[in-house]
């Protein structure tokens, strides 16, 4: 019985088809990885699963539960938690307060949700820098902090956009290794990755996008094999 | 900031204030400055912890006035009551109000608020026959506390120190509780804020109507202690100015920057008022001059507010480790 | 319905007046983004220098539209140094502040200058209607109409088609882009300021043999435009010239039909229910004030 199911979303942006039938299940404590060259429709799916756009078609179920047409709040509380590809952290507050927002989506005493709150910081690795305001952090101690404060929602599946877009090289393979921590400790994860060689090592499971259609699903291996996936990379570089 | 001496301080001052002075004219001034630091800070709640600003509050404050007003001197009710009719009204207009931030925002928003404000001074300028148009109107006096007829000025500050301590601990709440953060995170970035499962809309309907109930609630209680109830007073476009001068001079989302920025700008208006005597035009002109111009100053230097900006410069000044 | 030939005439002479103040607050918001909540405070100070120049100098206000133009200009740029500069890449809410600390700031200074009371400004041609095929009509509203006119046409061809209105629209569309083309938004944000206040300041002039002064004459006159803006689309400066006659056609409508005392709420509540069901104008890109811009 799989945990989150996509069936057959369509998102259509005025002549602009973004997602066009797009359907694949994640099992309970997968993690699935999407691919797919720029403006291939990953984010729209995203904002769809997670409740930001509503699909023109299709249905998106958690356990068996509809989330499509549910406010974002709403879907967060039913344990879909999401990352951001543009960060956004609330600049204005601190590294800790941000995370209690989301642990407070979870438990009414402010205290509990603090001290949550730098339980996760601890695990991400930022607990040192809890009582610094958000704006100080730089971009990959920001991927930390939106992954704690989604984290702490405490969702069933947990949405990552972009985990290592625009860090710092030195950088990736801590937040990698973050990832797989996740994993291993029987989250469900649905990753869209740019860098080929992070998604090939870390999911044991692919979903490639081109131009809004699922084009292939399976294994890293089967997947960077598939003539079309190759094909729909190879056609963005020569057009480039 | 997230000790409360420096406002147990203030408050205390406030409430010492009665048994050491005698001289009406400096009660008369304390008590404008907590009636006032409470309007702003009913403002503050809107605008300030929930990042709705507004500049049509004045109609919220004019509801209470008017409730309070009206029904007394038509059917002889009692300004209680009248405080909560229009506290009533204002939570409605609050919610529709808040129904529209929910598709506007920034200058949008503002600009809805301005032109709610001016339709409500239309109608109470305009409606002769049950507002009394823009003569506006006395409230009776009528000797009691269930009337609020209270002659003694010890007698008011303590009523309004009353309010504005409840003001204080209402954005205490809002800076402390679950709401609040939930707030604060709406106010930063509402999207981020929906994905961690804060329900941003309810909370900023919710906020904005409590703001307007509040400030309904302040204005009842000017409208009786001043005795008069003036449309092109109450409804301006000023006086909304002046509530959120207050709060953003002071702190904006701080619990007790209102009440200072209301006890600077209520002791630079009535010392420049003791100093030359009357309120002409011109004494008027040059007090809003320096208003003007200490809002485009801070703005540019101190955009979050005296309190944040010394709390900042102390950071920066005390040596590293100190403040974890 | 003999009276619809006269109502439409005095719609039309309003809305070019309307137009010429709407003009300016559009168009600073679309290439600054800022709400100018002073907007209104520049046409007050624009009624005022007629008077001033009509009192103590005996000059007539269209002398004074001519004389005072390098005047206004300035000083709407000076106002631009010394006010917005600091705050054009703070957020809205700065901004806004700042706006509204100068129209606090300039209107009591015409309140220290001139004070409270109404003045008029009594040209010899004071009452002068012209008729003209059974529509009676005030010569200065003519004349105020026609300068509005000659000025926004003036604003609409300097946008299109000179090299500074260019970079204007560049500057509207994506500031950043612009920026990195070499062109100088300091000077393009000091410029759209200054010619925005000279739209507003010259609206002023012209109304001064119309309407009496005092110093929150503004505010009146600045809800229309603000209704305008907001109907024609935030910084689209042709939506709000149509968006304007719509206002002045309300108004005018209005007052024929339930009298002058509430003709105000007519277009407020108009502003209200444009704001709730197309609150991005009504020629304009539906969400456009959900993005904040």
């Amino acid at each position: 019985m799989s945990l989150l199911s996509v069936a057959g979303i369509t998102k259509r942006f005025g002549g602009v088809t973004a997602n066009r039938d797009v359907t694949f299940d994640v099992a309970r404590g997968e993690l699935v990885g999407i691919i797919g060259p720029n403006g291939s429709g990953k984010s729209t799916l995203f904002e769809i699963i997670s409740g930001f756009y509503r699909p023109d078609a299709g249905e998106v179920r958690l356990d068996g539960g509809p989330l499509t047409g549910l406010s974002p709040d709403r879907v967060c509380r039913l344990g879909v938690a999401r990352t951001f590809q543009k960060l956004r952290p609330f600049a204005g507050l601190t590294v800790v307060d941000n995370v209690m927002v989301g642990a407070l989506t979870r438990t009414r005493d402010v205290r509990h949700a603090r001290s949550r709150a730098r339980e996760l910081l601890d695990r991400v690795g930022l607990g040192e820098k809890a009582d610094a305001h958000a704006r100080t952090l730089s971009t990959g101690q920001r991927k930390r902090l939106e992954l704690a404060r989604a984290l702490a929602t405490e969702p069933r599946v947990l949405l990552l956009d972009e985990v290592t877009g625009g860090v710092d090289q030195r950088s990736i393979p801590g937040l990698v290794q973050l990832v797989r921590d996740l994993h291993r400790g029987g989250l469900t994860l649905l990753v869209i990755e740019h860098n080929m060689r992070v998604i090939t090592a870390v999911a044991p499971r692919i979903v490639a996008l081109y131009l809004g259609e699922k084009i292939a699903d399976g294994t890293p291996d089967a997947v960077t094999r598939d003539p079309r996936v190759v094909d729909a990379y190879l056609g963005q570089a020569y057009t480039r | 900031m997230r000790s409360t001496w420096p406002a147990v301080t203030f408050f205390a001052a406030a409430a010492l204030g009665p048994i050491v002075v005698r001289d009406a004219f400096l009660l008369d001034g304390l008590i404008l400055i907590l009636l006032w630091g409470a309007t702003a800070a009913s403002w503050n709640v809107a605008g300030g912890y929930a990042g709705q600003v507004s500049l049509g509050h004045a109609a919220f404050f004019g509801l209470g006035a008017y409730s309070a007003a009206l029904l007394g001197t038509r059917w002889a009710v009692s300004p209680w009551i009248g405080l909560l009719v229009g506290a009533g009204l204002a939570t409605g207009f609050g919610f529709i109000l808040g129904f529209l931030s929910n598709r506007l925002r920034g200058p949008y928003f503002v600009l809805a608020t301005i032109a709610f404000s001016q339709v409500l001074l239309i109608v109470a300028s305009r409606w002769r026959g049950f507002t009394s148009g823009s003569e506006g109107i006395p409230v009776p006096f009528r000797p009691g506390f269930w009337t609020l007829g209270i002659a003694d000025k010890r007698a008011w500050v303590y009523l309004v120190l009353v309010l504005a301590a409840l003001l204080y601990l209402v954005q205490l709440y809002l800076e402390r509780s679950r709401r609040g953060y939930q707030l604060a995170a709406v106010r930063e970035d509402e999207d981020a804020a929906l994905s961690l499962g804060v329900p941003a809309r309810r909370l900023k309907v919710a906020a904005i109507a409590a703001s307007a109930a509040l400030t309904a609630a302040c204005g009842t209680l000017w409208a009786q202690y001043v005795g008069f109830v003036d449309p092109y007073y109450v409804f301006s476009v000023d006086l909304s100015v002046r509530f959120c001068l207050a709060a953003i001079l002071g702190g904006i989302g701080t619990p007790l920057g209102p009440f200072l920025g209301a006890a600077l700008i209520t002791i630079l208006e009535t010392s420049l008022r003791a100093r030359f005597g009357g309120i002409g035009a011109g004494l008027v002109g040059i007090y809003l001059i320096i208003y003007g111009v200490v809002l485009i100053v801070t703005m540019r230097f101190a955009p979050q507010g005296l309190l944040p900006w010394i709390a900042e410069h102390r950071r920066r000044r005390a040596p590293l480790g100190t403040t974890a | 319905m003999d009276a619809i030939p006269q109502l439409l005439a005095s719609t039309i002479l309003l809305g070019g007046i309307y137009a010429l103040i709407a003009v300016g607050l559009t168009l600073i918001f679309g290439v600054m983004r800022v709400v100018n909540f002073a907007h209104g405070e520049f046409l007050m100070l624009g009624m005022y220098l007629a008077f001033w120049a009509f009192t103590l100098l005996g000059m007539d206000p269209y002398v004074t539209l001519v004389l005072g133009l390098p005047v206004i200009f300035g000083g709407g740029w000076l106002s631009y140094r010394l006010v917005m500069r600091p705050v054009i890449h703070a957020s809205h809410n700065v901004q806004i502040f700042t706006t509204v600390g100068l129209s606090i700031a300039l209107q009591a200074v015409a309140l220290v200058l001139w004070s409270a009371d109404s003045q008029f400004v009594r040209t010899g041609y004071y009452a002068v209607v012209v008729r003209f095929l059974g529509v009676a009509l005030n010569l200065a509203q003519i004349a105020a109409f026609a300068v509005a006119v000659l000025f926004t046409a003036a604003l609409f061809a300097f946008m299109r088609w000179s090299y500074t209105g260019k970079v204007m629209r560049a500057t509207a569309q994506d500031r950043h882009a612009a920026a990195l083309m070499g062109i100088d938004t300091g000077r393009v944000f000091a410029l759209t300021w200054a010619v925005g206040i000279t739209c507003v300041g010259v609206a002023g002039v012209v109304l001064a043999p119309i309407y009496p002064v005092y110093p929150s004459i503004g505010l009146q006159f600045v809800l229309i435009a603000y209704v305008a803006v907001v109907l024609g689309g935030l910084g689209d400066m042709f939506g709000a010239l149509i968006a304007s006659l719509v206002v002045a056609g309300v108004e005018v409508g209005g007052s024929y039909v339930i009298g002058t005392a509430w003709k105000e709420v007519l277009y407020l509540l108009l502003f209200i229910t444009i704001l709730v069901i197309r609150p991005a104008g009504l020629f304009g890109q539906r969400g456009a004030e959900v993005i904040g811009t």
